[in-house]
């Protein structure tokens, strides 16, 4: 089959599609954690947002942020994949390691505190997973 | 509150599970989604819509104090995952087919195991 059939972006010549093989199960994996993180941001939001709104926003964040990802890898649109890809990394990082710094801050669970603990390092591992993934369907020749 | 809902628990969670132990099977023998499998998933899909109707049904009734947003959030998610991963699963027939319906069923099993705390908490 190809990109063409699938109805997806115009796929780049001599690369592979982002959403094929492997990157199905990843694309799985991103919308999942897209759905998680977000439905659960906006209830904490809209249920006790005053709570921890620092907390709250951010998982609503990013919850939108791998929604992109995952239409982003779903659609081999490369350039968007890699934006949201590199700023979920760092995310995770920056709110990992703050809320380790600052737990004051952090009165309740994002999806990204504690570098993803909550979520069974998923959210660690993905971004990861991601720029692996984007680097192994590259056209060999460059593009 | 009720005495069906912990015996679909049981049920729901042991038939995700099972349908994930499939698709894994399916994983090491280098097999794409069956059709049978679809089938099976959506056997659970019809258990899971009588669910939300049943627990719809009971807090209609007035019995069964649960967070209403957090609980219908989590039913209507847990709705979501199958109808979904069986169209993704489906657009591409590899092996990863079968990889996404197991973290589709792993998901569902573990979404009723939250829905059986939310509600036994409440």
């Amino acid at each position: 089959m190809t990109a063409d059939e699938t109805g997806g972006a115009p796929t780049i010549p001599g690369t592979r599609p982002t959403y094929s093989g492997p990157g199905r199960l990843l694309v799985a994996a991103y919308g999942l954690l897209a759905l998680a993180a977000t439905a659960r941001g906006v209830f904490q939001l809209t249920d006790h947002g005053d709570e921890a709104p620092l907390a709250y926003a951010l998982s609503v964040l990013s919850g939108l942020i791998y929604g992109v990802a995952t239409f982003a890898l779903a659609t081999d649109r490369r350039r968007l994949a890699w934006v949201a890809v590199l700023v979920e990394m760092a995310g995770v990082l920056v709110v990992g390691a703050a809320s380790l710094a600052w737990p004051q801050d952090f009165p309740d669970e994002t999806v990204w505190s504690h570098f993803g603990q909550g979520y069974g390092w998923v959210p660690l591992v993905l971004p990861f997973l991601g720029v692996w993934w984007l680097v192994r369907t590259r056209a060999r020749d460059g593009q | 509150v009720a005495g069906v809902i912990p015996l679909l628990v049981v049920v729901v969670a042991a038939a995700g599970l099972a349908l994930a132990g499939w698709a894994g099977w399916f994983v090491a023998r280098d097999r794409a989604v069956a059709t049978i499998q679809l089938k099976w998933g959506a056997a659970l899909e019809v258990l899971l819509v009588l669910q939300a109707l049943w627990a719809g049904g009971l807090l209609v009734m007035g019995r069964g104090d649960v967070s209403g947003w957090l609980f219908w959030g989590y039913v209507v998610t847990q709705l979501l995952i199958l109808p979904l991963a069986g169209l993704w699963a489906t657009a591409e027939r590899t092996r990863w087919s079968s990889a996404v319906l197991l973290v589709a069923g792993l998901t569902v099993a573990f979404l009723e195991f939250r829905l059986w705390q939310i509600w036994a908490w409440a």
